[in-house]
């Protein structure tokens, strides 16, 4: 039975449970609903929730546990002697993968019976046009190996199928029965159905732990991998970045890292004293009428997708750049630049520290301002030595908030920046970051056994790990900065 | 006791310092001050009572003209100090501010070092030429703020970290180090104790031998302790002003004295 | 003591009217700091006009074309020879030369080179496009008479071509092109003035597939629009109400402990977290553990979800705290439980700041890019994907990947069609955010 039935059937029991309950509940209160614990709907919402809930968990958890048990099976299943190597076991499980999603085709389209299917074998090497007349593309001509263990998998599959089609009607009929025989008028249905939408409230918002671990999983494990593979010294400490497809790669960490943070440093050296200064403007000095209009403006900035800012640099400033400085001054004659993506970075950043420190500089207590005034300071001496010093914690917090965007920034980089891993204090030079280098290994066609796709995971970890680290420093300098003043 | 305090007072007249004529003050639609004319004397304490909301901190800080910093304020007629009119398009407010210094309701110390709090006035106004002097000023300031003892051996520490009471005389301190001529204050004690607010109406008595207080407070009482010169302010009208004892004595208005006997209030 | 309580006399003293040098001094250092904050304001604004004068002088092009106006016909006989061929656009390409040296003939510029030349103006499409009307036009069998049918074509002229009524594309640089002569040039200033050559409106921008490297004329941005919708449906299906159920709890229902500061600490910093990481979740888990094909929508759209989530959370949130606790108590005064409260009443009046800040939450995820590069979006793709739900799992583009996508190729054209579809971006993402702001006025209550 096709999943999408089995999810009919059991909507259709489920508005069919509260149907009935709902009737069954008045009857037992004799038609009068005055005479009845809750409401009529809530007797009826009970048995559509006992109906539809467990068995829906079960399918849910069903679907998602059942390949990873297959996978486990099917992979123990093939011999040691056909699969000596890693390798060559994975490429192996691709044949077998194609051969059973084949086979099913195969079945389903009628052109072959369960039985036949299960009883090929891979005899006189006539396997492959076997297939290929049935619809299956086989690169090569499949071993015994990789027929035999895609059997097991088509058979795992089918029986798992009929097991999970079993077990989740049964837990469908048993919650409408359960759920009708406790429908009576003296039973408290509404407490019971609102500790049923509290449970599904709970949960969704364990999505955003679930979120969190399923970050860290998918990349951990990954990780784990490629310093099986690779030394993980040299990821951390060599200073050469050089993948090759054949083998043999360098890939030290250090050149992303130095572009990552030099072209952070650039942007955060443009966006600081812009974005601050614009802040302490709108803030102390500007007029309400100038506020009205500036404000939205410069956030207007923060709106826009970092696609844009990324083309914005790659056919605007990058040539600028190599154009008037970069070429005049004898300094390089590439486009992408460090310069390029570090300023386009900071205009991004600009919207992003100005309303930041907005916030905190408005936080700041009006009565210091006024003891500054009273004192016969002028507006910038009030500004420069009491507000921003009372502000720095805070103004700080954010520079670090600013800080994690910029070295966790994509778009900008793999448009402005370059590709080259290089280690070079010259900023009209290309050079390129942790995230070029993810999107790049990640990109096109890639084989997860290769430690030049796994040093992605790597790289995304430590990535993680910086701007983590970075946020939650932020974020508690922040909270400290505005409990002070509560 | 108050009688006694008061027979010691040098009632003397003294010149004139702030004098000021038909003062109107707008918050918006809303008429705060209402014709106000008022002679204010050198080296005297003069007290501003009235029930809350009656202008009084409202007049106070057109004194020194704090209330620019509000955008909705506006205030109209004259206020002439040492017989300049403050409100003149070519007073600055900045010079003006440093003449008048003024205390606030809640002690409000920058979160600076004690010393950094009270050596931010002279070094904006450029009072000391080198370390040595700035060093004196301080001293001097926290000596005249009566708080010298108390901190001395501790003027790096914050001045957040001190007692309310101290704090406001680290905020008097640093008020007084600027060299003002007059020294407003707001409701200087309604933030502290009685035995801070004590040392604080102690203290003020001593700055009149040679500043121009001006105070507003809420306590009759402490009106009647500190200030040789009374005004009562009443929904924004200046009702009576005049010697203190004589107005808590012997009111000539009806409402100054259902103020005092406690009707309205 | 006396010594300590005698004021020093240092120029206080003189007269408030007269500024000392000090005080115009500190008076020249305001003006000059005021300066710089105004700088700062004026130089941010004047960076966003930069951006979009850019942008817009970069892609309006992208809107106009160059299209070869040319009356075609065809006989049943021609159809059927060609539908009947190995290589069918190419004998439809044959078709269009004859017909180009009668209209040469026309006007007036008509021999064998200049025939060869103009065929190398038209783009690369004009054999499919009249073969699409030709199929549909076709009887069979083929009648006797064969009259034979007509129609005036507008096909789109070669990106150069394009290019050099742009002024992308000049003599210079036309003599270094391998795809373009001077000669082909001068021929198209002709048929410009000869009218044959226009440049026109171009909804095909808006409606056509991405089209190869060599085709940059027929590159339009319909696959990218409809994943692009398809991705913001599923975040708007899945973000919204988990969003709001999680915000319902741990507004009004969570015990304060460690797990609900466990959650909120979570949600804070998955907003922070940079966006490209949860490309990889999306790599890892959705396609390498759960198995659903690369490129889709669906993925696109559970990763954008999983961004979007803390925007919406955060929100909601604030949109819940700012209902008075006034309502809640009348509403629990009659009786109500606390479900029915918040059910009833309190969701309700949050409402507008929900929908705000989800429009807003939505805008962000339209225009994300990273995380969908590394799920397979940037894959070359020309077919439409089917109606939800099925098309859900089709490959398709997204309008930011597809920016990325023609900022990748050689031809510059490209960049035109790019800078032309990030203004396209930036019209939906406008739309949102002042619709966001409209609600937001429009029902936007002072307690």
């Amino acid at each position: 039975m096709p999943t999408h039935w089995l999810l009919a059937i059991i909507l259709v029991l489920a508005a069919a449970g509260y149907a009935a309950a709902r009737a069954r509940a008045l009857a037992t209160a004799g038609g009068s609903m005055r005479r009845m614990h809750s409401l009529p709907r809530a007797y009826g919402m009970t048995a559509l929730i006992w109906t539809a809930v467990p068995a829906l968990l079960i399918l849910g958890a069903w679907i998602l546990i059942q390949p990873v048990v297959l996978e486990a099976r099917v992979a123990g299943s093939i011999p040691e002697a056909a699969a000596s190597s890693e390798g060559q076991r994975s490429l192996i499980m691709a044949d077998v993968r194609r051969i059973a999603t084949g086979l099913q085709l195969a079945v389903q389209g009628g052109g072959l019976g369960w039985d036949e299917a299960l009883a090929l074998t891979a005899d006189g090497g006539s396997l492959r046009t076997r297939l290929a007349d049935l619809g299956i593309a086989v690169g090569e001509e499949p071993g015994p190996a990789a027929l035999d263990a895609a059997q097991v998998w088509v058979q795992i599959e089918r029986v798992g199928h009929l097991a999970m089609t079993g077990v989740v009607l049964a837990a469908t009929a048993a919650g409408f029965a359960l759920s009708l025989i406790r429908a009576r008028a003296d039973v408290n249905a509404r407490a019971s159905v609102e500790r049923g939408i509290l449970v599904l409230l709970m949960g969704t918002a364990l999505v955003a732990i679930l979120t969190t671990v399923g970050i860290v999983m998918s990349m951990v494990f990954e990780t784990v991998d490629f310093f099986s593979r690779y030394s993980w010294t040299e990821f951390f400490f060599s200073t050469d970045w050089n993948p090759r497809f054949q083998g043999g790669s360098d890939l030290g960490m250090l050149p992303l890292l130095w572009g990552t943070l030099y072209i952070s440093l650039i942007a955060l050296i443009v966006a600081v004293p812009i974005g601050l200064f614009a802040a302490i403007y709108l803030s102390e000095y500007a007029g309400p009428k100038v506020r009205a209009v500036a404000k939205p403006l410069i956030e207007v900035l923060a709106g826009i997708p970092t696609i844009v800012y990324g083309l914005f640099a790659l056919i605007t400033v990058g040539p600028f750049m190599r154009d008037v400085f970069a070429q005049p001054m004898g300094l390089g004659n590439s486009s992408a630049s460090v310069m390029t993506a570090g300023l386009v970075m900071g205009i991004m950043l600009i919207p992003f520290v100005s309303s930041l420190s907005d916030d905190i500089i408005t936080a700041v207590p009006q009565a210091l301002r006024d003891a500054s005034y009273g004192l016969g300071s002028t507006q910038s001496e009030t500004v420069r030595q009491v507000v921003l010093p009372a502000a720095l914690p805070g103004i700080v917090g954010a520079i670090l908030l600013a800080a994690s965007r910029a070295i966790g920034e994509t778009m900008i980089v793999v448009l402005g920046a370059g590709a080259a891993a290089r280690m070079s204090v010259n900023p009209f030079e290309a050079m390129t970051t942790v995230t070029v280098k993810i999107v790049s290994q990640l990109t096109g066609d890639t084989d997860f056994n290769s430690p030049e796709t796994l040093v992605a995971f790597a790289l995304g970890l430590t990535l993680f790990v910086i701007t983590l680290a970075l946020n939650v420093l932020a974020l508690y300098i922040v909270r400290r900065y505005r409990e002070q003043y509560e | 006791m108050k009688d006694s305090r008061l027979e010691d007072r040098d009632t003397t007249m003294n010149d004139t310092k702030i004098s000021a004529r038909g003062v109107q003050v707008h918050y918006a639609d809303n008429h705060a001050i209402k014709d106000v004319d008022v002679e204010i004397q050198d080296k005297t304490v003069t007290a501003f009572i009235g029930p809350s909301g009656c202008g009084k901190t409202t007049f106070l800080r057109c004194i020194n003209r704090m209330n620019d910093t509000i955008d909705i304020c506006r205030v109209n007629g004259t206020i002439e100090i040492d017989g300049e009119d403050i409100y003149d398009k070519r007073i600055d407010p900045v010079q003006l501010r440093r003449k008048v210094g003024m205390v606030f309701q809640k002690p409000n110390p920058f979160p600076k070092s004690i010393y950094d709090n009270v050596a931010y006035g002279p070094k904006i106004h450029g009072l000391a030429r080198n370390k040595a002097e700035l060093d004196e000023i301080v001293e001097n300031a926290l000596r005249r703020g009566a708080i010298w003892d108390e901190v001395k051996d501790r003027l790096d520490a914050p001045g957040t970290g001190l007692s309310g009471g101290q704090q406001q005389r680290i905020c008097i301190a640093r008020a007084v180090a600027t060299e003002p001529e007059i020294l407003l204050m707001d409701e200087p004690c309604s933030a502290l104790d009685p035995i801070a607010s004590g040392q604080v109406e102690e203290l003020i008595d001593e700055l009149r031998a040679n500043y121009s207080v001006v105070i507003v407070t809420h306590s009759m009482q402490q009106a009647a302790r500190v200030s040789q010169k009374t005004a009562f302010f009443h929904l924004g009208n200046l009702v009576e002003y005049g010697d203190t004892d004589e107005i808590f004595t012997n009111p000539r208005d009806k409402r100054t004295e259902s103020y005092i006997t406690g009707r309205i209030g | 003591m006396s010594d300590a309580s005698a004021p020093r006399s240092t120029g206080a003293s003189g007269s408030l009217m007269v500024l000392d040098a000090r005080t115009k001094k500190r008076h020249a250092a305001e003006r000059r700091f005021r300066y710089y904050g105004m700088g700062a304001v004026g130089l941010g604004v004047l960076l966003l006009v930069m951006l979009l004068v850019s942008i817009l002088s970069n892609g309006l092009g992208a809107f106009r074309q160059t299209v070869f106006e040319l009356e075609i016909t065809l006989t049943q006989a021609q159809i059927t020879e060609a539908e009947e061929a190995l290589l069918k656009t190419s004998v439809y390409r044959g078709i269009i030369e004859e017909n180009m040296r009668e209209a040469l003939d026309a006007a007036g510029v008509g021999d064998e080179v200049e025939t060869a030349r103009a065929m190398e103006l038209l783009g690369g499409d004009a054999g499919s496009t009249l073969r699409q009307w030709a199929v549909s036009q076709r009887v069979t069998p083929v009648p006797q008479p064969d009259e034979g049918v007509t129609r005036t074509f507008d096909f789109l002229a070669d990106g150069r071509i394009d290019g050099y009524f742009k002024g992308r594309v000049t003599m210079e640089t036309a003599e270094l092109d391998s795809r373009v002569s001077p000669e082909e040039l001068q021929l198209a200033d002709t048929l410009r003035e000869a009218g044959v050559l226009r440049i026109e409106l171009n909804p095909g921008f808006l409606t056509m597939p991405d089209a190869s490297e060599n085709q940059p004329e027929a590159a339009g941005l319909g696959v990218a629009i409809v994943g692009s919708l398809y991705m913001m449906l599923i975040v708007l299906c899945l973000a919204l109400p988990i969003g709001v159920c999680a915000s319902i709890y741990l507004e009004e229902f969570a015990p304060k402990n460690w797990f609900t500061d466990l959650i909120e600490v979570n949600i804070s910093n998955l907003a922070a977290v940079p966006s490209i990481v949860y490309g990889i979740l999306g790599l890892a888990i959705f396609i390498n553990f759960m198995g659903l094909p690369l490129s889709a929508p669906i993925v696109g759209g559970l990763v954008l979800t999983l961004m979007t989530l803390p925007t919406i959370i955060i929100s909601t949130r604030a949109a819940l705290k700012s209902v008075p606790p006034s309502i809640r108590s009348a509403a629990l005064g009659v009786g109500a439980s606390n479900m029915q409260t918040v059910f009833h009443h309190v969701l309700p009046l949050a409402a507008p700041g929900i929908l705000t800040g989800t429009i807003i939450g939505l805008a962000q995820a339209l225009g994300e890019t990273a995380p969908l590069l590394l799920i397979g979006m940037v894959a070359f793709v020309q077919d439409y994907p089917d109606a939800p739900p099925e098309g859900l799992f089709d490959p398709a583009s997204a309008l930011p990947v597809q920016v990325y996508n023609w900022t990748q190729r050689a031809d510059p054209a490209f960049f035109e069609r790019a800078s032309g579809a990030i203004i396209v971006l930036l019209v939906f993402l406008a739309i949102m955010n002042v619709t966001a702001v409209l609600l937001r006025r429009r029902f936007e209550r002072r307690w």
